[in-house]
């Protein structure tokens, strides 16, 4: 198919087009120069964007379907019934695969990345994300506490801990090294915990500061489209932005030419003060100063918004705690020689004054960060909000305007223990084109394989929302920008038009993104023996049924890499 | 397939939720002869036996052979213009036929339910009420030091576990059963039980009160608990709880000893809940003892297709989940459906009296291997592959790991998946135009 | 002041349940005849008329609260009749089947006759009686949800399955006859009264209270506090329930 988008006010970050009248061509699957037979839709003025990349998000695998297994009372809120084309939808914050997709390409999106994959059980996170309809995605498998890394680590070999993440990325299909509490979560296999980055982790003698820099070492080594991509120490804890700012500071040194050395995930989530919950505050003041001054660093947000919604994560103790501090229902899971999860519901509410604060330093940060090349829009779904809520989102970091109307609702806490309220500055529509698009894309690499961008030869995944951003005054008029951010006139998908006003219209499948590492046999060869030994006494299954096998990418695209 | 005899190594087998993946089968000109590793009811499963030959349509109550294409035709035709479906059994064949089976449910507006319904459903319902704070198998191999069978009997019913994973099993921070305490709680003392370094009889249907009395005395209140709850002293609960909490990590095996007594699924909501709250003294889990080999599977793939593990309504165009109203023997007793297809699974051997009988008044399809009592009450048959010798699929062990179960021969019988795959496009065509 | 009078007989015997959530004087109210046979609602995975299904009449026109709908024959394959009905009266001389007023707000709904499980599921007001028996769940919540009825006031005037008031969070549930097992389990407020015998009743809870008049076989877990005059009856006084790591102040009242 054939499209010529005309008349659209483009913002394409990545390409320097910003809010451009321009027409864009689409041929064969691709942003094109030209196109023959072009279907012709004049959108006359409307906000033209690149799909949206979502750079970190938990929709498939183990923990989710535990999620929607453990909340029948989630799935039957969200849902919506079949239709020809369609599937039946269910759940809020823990939706069901069709939903899933359906919702974020209503919204836009076109590229999802599973932000945990316990690689054990990669095969689950991939059969779930052949399902989800439409988008392009990929998975990052978790290798921080892994016995194998933790042994390298403590060894100093950093040639045998290149080859095991190598052989890791090629058995899980997987796109980049995902750290979550490095050490923390094979203390908690035994229940316990580490309480900063120096502890040393029970039975393997490493400190979460050397696995997570020994990591980075393989990481570049690798040459990996994407920088490490770390959930710190402390998560969720008062005062934990300072063990945040030390991991920060492990790599400052370290430089790579094309790109970030570190990938800080849900930033909110690690950006506290105080001592207690009763002096909990706000630090993303400093967080943002030490991205301001440091080139090598990006984060990402995990903005919380007030709702009913399922924390997930690969930091089993935290989730055990969140368990403790609220009571509700508490699912864990931990993974032989591994990884470890939990999920556990919870509700933010507005007047609750840790909430309010945690709400605010979302929403801070991405307003203090300077350069918006560095920030990605997350909400760390579904743990800080469902990525539903990003229009809203939109709307606050566009209009202070907003950002009053929800103060009045919050607990005055806010006023001493958060900066939200002093904030003047509001995002533009080139900020938000940048971190839901252009960011994303660069941080994880993908803007080399077609995707955050409308340049020629991209991926022909666009989005187009029903405002007009030259008559709109976002400051003033946020209404209309949660209006229009709630689902687009338009998405395509690979030059195929696959919604339209809110509707689903085309249901393609999508393909999921890999990195395929070049390693040395000779350097595998260092590796593989000890990894034998470790599937043979240790592992619960044969090595020859570890691995990924190719029945699940029946669509697969694969990013090949050559090592330094 | 070559005439020669090869051996296929890292065979899984598709019999019980242990999934074993170690199991060696030699192969003699597309014949199965020899099964090494296995238990003996994998063994039994892989060498096979006798087999529906082929499709079979019923014309005035006797078995008319017919093709593969006849058949799924009368099928798709038989559920097209039904009412209300109920599609039972799939935890014997693999995710991608049951997300075959799911779609079709959806499309015919039916209900679809697993055997969980009639096994491990309770434990299902119980995380929905308190969680799972689970572990996968290898974690209990490698670490644990106290492994507790809860009215679970796997020397019976999943052989190959204490050696593969629980009691016996050496790893790395454990030499096996040197390094383990070995409990079993049961109504009578089992093969299990026999071995175990402590053995505690219950009272039938006391579970409840058991764990209940146990979380009592775990939060300091064992003054009010009578000296004897279930048959057992108080003075041996707080022993055991003394004990339990010098666990370096604890895992409880849950069996059908607690699922299917008395609270049911109050039983495992009240053991989770005591796991939980052991968690604060030391590391505990808890793994329940799925039976079919990929009844995990079921629940899982039902899971991210529907938002829910069984027991799922269809009929409003989406999904209604609601054990007791949407399970099987429930529709079954108050004679809802219009139509039975059974899938892997053989309900007129396990269901009551009740719900058997009234599949006499409604068309059953029956899509399986193997003949059973269920094929008498069939009105069209369709012979299936054997998902795991024949066919290649995915399967769920019970700690949610999943494996990819090979191919081993070659066979003449379409798979599940190809089955489904047929029905659900001839029923779609038929509902709603190509 | 005006008042509309709706009758509805069922057609024919349903094997095949129907959606009855559409019964309701809040959906029916100010409708003619004619109206309301042309409602539609599922019956299996069909769309149908509530025409094809029952006969119906109509006597006047009025508001919710002023209309009483009278249910003649056998509904027990009809399911959530009344569910989330506000206002009015609707009344069934017959049994009925799951889900009858779930999720109330108001209203009156008389069963003159049995009722299946969920009774009153997440119920929020009005009054729901039972003259016969109902099944498992009475006044239950959802799957998964921590909290199940809120307000309102149940009363069977035999016996129910077991799980009655399961997650009560506030509101009055009485039971003339037996219980079956765990009466108020999960519970976090509200009452259950029941004249017969329960077995393992307040398992769990946290809050509310929970009367046994008849026998009942209790937990391991609760506190006796002394004896205490309900009514005219002396009964043991319980508190608890302390399984839930020690913090239970349900307080549990049996023979």
């Amino acid at each position: 198919m054939s499209l010529l988008i005309k008349n659209g006010i483009v913002y394409d970050p990545i390409n320097n087009i910003e809010g451009e009248k321009m027409d864009i061509f689409v041929s064969d699957g691709k942003i094109a120069s030209d196109a023959k037979d072009a279907k012709e839709i004049d959108v006359n003025g409307k906000l033209v964007l690149p799909g949206g990349v979502e750079g970190h998000t938990h929709i498939a695998g183990g923990k989710v379907n535990a999620g929607r297994i453990m909340r029948p009372e989630d799935s039957r809120r969200g849902a919506e019934p079949r239709s020809k084309l369609t599937r039946a939808y269910s759940g809020c914050s823990v939706p069901n695969v069709y939903a899933t997709g359906y919702r974020y390409a209503k919204m836009g999106y076109t590229f999802l990345m599973e932000a945990a994959m316990p690689p054990m059980a990669a095969r689950h996170t991939h059969e779930e994300l052949i399902e989800i309809p439409i988008v392009d995605k990929g998975a990052m498998p978790v290798l921080d506490n892994h016995w194998m890394t933790m042994e390298c680590v403590k060894d100093g070999d950093m040639d045998k801990l290149t080859a095991y993440i190598a052989w890791m990325l090629k058995a899980t299909k997987g796109f980049g090294i995902k750290i979550v509490n490095p050490g923390g979560v094979e203390a908690w296999a035994w229940g316990k915990n580490v309480s900063d980055l120096h502890d040393r982790v029970p039975n393997f003698d490493v400190s979460p500061a050397e696995i997570l820099k020994g990591l980075s070492v393989a990481n570049e080594r690798l040459n990996l489209p994407h920088s490490i991509h770390v959930h710190c120490n402390r998560i969720g804890s008062p005062g934990n932005s300072e063990t945040t700012l030390e991991t920060y500071g492990l790599l400052s040194d370290v430089k790579n030419d094309d790109r970030q050395v570190m990938h800080a995930t849900h930033t909110q989530f690690h950006g506290y003060g105080g001592e207690n919950w009763g002096d909990f505050c706000s630090k993303a003041d400093e967080i943002a100063k030490y991205v301001n001054s440091h080139n090598n660093l990006t984060i990402d947000l995990g903005v919380v918004m007030f709702c009913d919604t399922t924390t997930m994560t690969g930091d089993g103790p935290h989730e055990f705690n969140l368990y403790r501090l609220t009571r509700r229902k508490w699912s864990n899971h931990d993974v032989e020689l591994e990884v470890g999860s939990g999920v556990v519901p919870f509700v933010y509410g507005p007047k609750i004054p840790p909430h309010a604060i945690m709400w605010a330093v979302g929403i801070e940060l991405p307003l203090l960060i300077d350069d918006p090349w560095k920030v990605m829009m997350t909400t760390d779904n579904p743990n800080g909000c469902p990525f539903t809520f990003y229009p809203q989102i939109f709307a606050q970091l566009m209009s202070k305007k907003k950002r009053e109307a929800m103060l009045e609702e919050v607990h005055p806490v806010v006023n001493s223990h958060a900066i939200l309220p002093s904030i003047d500055r509001e995002l533009d529509w080139n900020d938000i084109a940048i971190m839901t698009r252009g960011a994303p894309a660069r941080l994880l690499g993908i803007d080399k394989h077609g995707k955050g961008h409308l340049g020629i030869g991209a991926d022909a995944d666009i989005a187009i929302y029903d405002i007009a951003p030259k008559e709109v005054d976002p400051a003033m008029d946020y209404k209309s920008i949660e209006r229009a951010f709630s689902y687009t006139a338009y998405t395509i998908k690979s030059g195929e038009i696959v919604c339209k006003d809110n509707e689903v219209v085309a249901v393609p499948k999508g393909k999921t993104f890999y990195v395929d590492p070049e390693i040395d046999d000779s350097v595998m060869d260092t590796m593989l023996p000890d990894l034998k030994d470790k599937f043979k006494e240790c592992y619960s299954i044969n090595m020859a049924n570890y691995p990924v096998q190719d029945a699940y990418l029946p669509n697969p695209y694969k990013i090949s890499t050559k090592g330094t | 397939m070559s005439a020669e005899n090869t051996t296929v190594t890292d065979v899984v087998c598709p019999f019980c939720g242990s999934l074993c993946d170690d199991l060696e089968v030699e192969v003699e000109g597309n014949k199965i002869v020899k099964v090494k590793k296995a238990c003996k009811l994998g063994k039994s499963k892989i060498m096979g036996h006798q087999r529906i030959e082929t499709p079979m349509i019923r014309e005035d109550g006797e078995f008319k052979e017919v093709t593969y294409d006849e058949a799924i035709d009368k099928a798709a035709q038989i559920l097209a213009d039904s009412k209300r479906t109920l599609s039972y059994g799939w935890a014997s064949t693999s995710c991608e036929a049951i997300e075959k089976g799911i779609h079709l449910s959806e499309v015919v507006g039916g209900v679809i339910d697993s055997t969980a319904s009639v096994c491990h459903g309770p434990t299902v319902l119980a995380v929905q009420g308190v969680g799972s704070p689970g572990c996968t198998l290898g974690e209990v191999k490698n670490r644990a030091d106290l492994v507790i069978f809860w009215g679970s009997n796997p020397v019976h019913a999943h052989p190959r576990h204490q050696a593969r994973y629980s009691y016996n099993a050496k790893g790395f921070f454990s030499d096996g059963k040197e390094d383990r305490t070995l409990m079993v709680f049961d109504v009578r003392k089992t093969k299990t039980a026999d071995k175990a370094d402590e053995f505690v009889q219950v009272e039938p249907g006391s579970d409840y009160k058991i764990f209940s009395a146990m979380r009592t005395i775990l939060s300091g209140n064992e003054d009010v608990v009578p000296d004897e709850v279930g048959g057992v002293s108080k003075e041996k609960l707080i022993e055991i709880i003394e004990m339990m909490k010098k666990a370096k990590f604890g895992v409880i095996f849950g069996g059908l000893g607690i699922t299917q007594s008395r609270c049911r699924y109050k039983n495992l909501e009240n053991v989770i809940s005591f796991v939980d709250e052991m968690n604060e003294h030391a590391k505990f889990t808890l793994i329940a003892m799925r039976g079919h080999y990929n009844i995990g599977g079921f629940g899982q793939v039902c899971a991210w297709e529907t938002g829910y593990p069984f027991a799922v309504d269809f009929s409003r165009g989406y999904a209604w989940y609601n054990p007791g109203e949407a399970t099987a023997v429930d529709v079954l007793n108050r004679k809802e459906c219009d139509v039975v297809l059974a899938v892997a699974a053989d309900p007129v051997s396990n269901f009551p009296r009740a719900s058997v009988e009234y599949m006499r008044e409604v068309p059953v399809i029956q899509v399986d291997p193997y003949p059973n009592p269920t094929t008498e009450f069939a009105d069209v048959v369709i012979p299936a592959a054997v998902a795991g010798v024949e066919a290649e699929g995915t399967a769920y062990r019970m700690d949610s790991i999943s494996i990819r179960m090979r191919k081993i021969i070659d066979t003449k019988f379409l798979s599940d998946e190809e089955i489904f795959e047929k029905i659900l496009n001839k029923v779609i065509e038929r509902k709603e135009g190509a | 002041m005006a008042e509309q009078k709706i009758t509805i007989k069922p057609k024919e015997s349903f094997k095949i349940p129907v959606d009855g959530y559409i019964i309701g004087p809040d959906n029916m109210a100010g409708k003619s005849a004619d109206d309301i046979n042309e409602m539609e609602t599922w019956h299996g995975n069909q769309v149908v008329n509530l025409g094809a299904l029952f006969e119906i009449t109509v006597d006047g026109s009025a508001g919710p609260e002023d209309t009483t709908i009278t249910l003649e024959g056998d509904f027990s394959r009809v399911k959530r009749i009344g569910s989330g009905m506000g206002n009015g009266k609707l009344i069934v001389n017959g049994d009925v089947d799951m889900h009858c007023g779930a999720v109330m707000m108001g209203g009156s709904l008389i069963v003159n006759g049995n009722a299946d499980s969920w009774a009153g599921r997440e119920m929020k007001g009005g009054e729901l009686i039972i003259e016969g028996d109902a099944g498992d769940y009475v006044g239950s919540a959802y799957r998964g949800e921590t909290v199940g009825m809120k307000g309102g006031k149940i009363i069977v005037k035999g016996n129910v399955g077991d799980y009655v008031g399961e997650h009560l969070g506030g509101g009055e549930i009485e039971v003339g006859g037996d219980a079956g097992i765990l009466a108020g389990v999960n519970m976090i407020g509200g009452s259950i009264t029941i004249e017969g015998n329960a077995d393992l009743p307040g398992a769990e809870m946290t809050n509310g209270t929970v009367t046994v008049k008849g026998e009942v076989e209790m937990l391991p877990s609760f506190r006796f506090e002394g004896t205490e005059s309900v009514g005219s009856v002396e009964l043991r006084k319980y508190t608890g329930d302390l399984a839930v790591r020690g913090t239970g102040k349900g307080t549990l009242y049996v023979k």
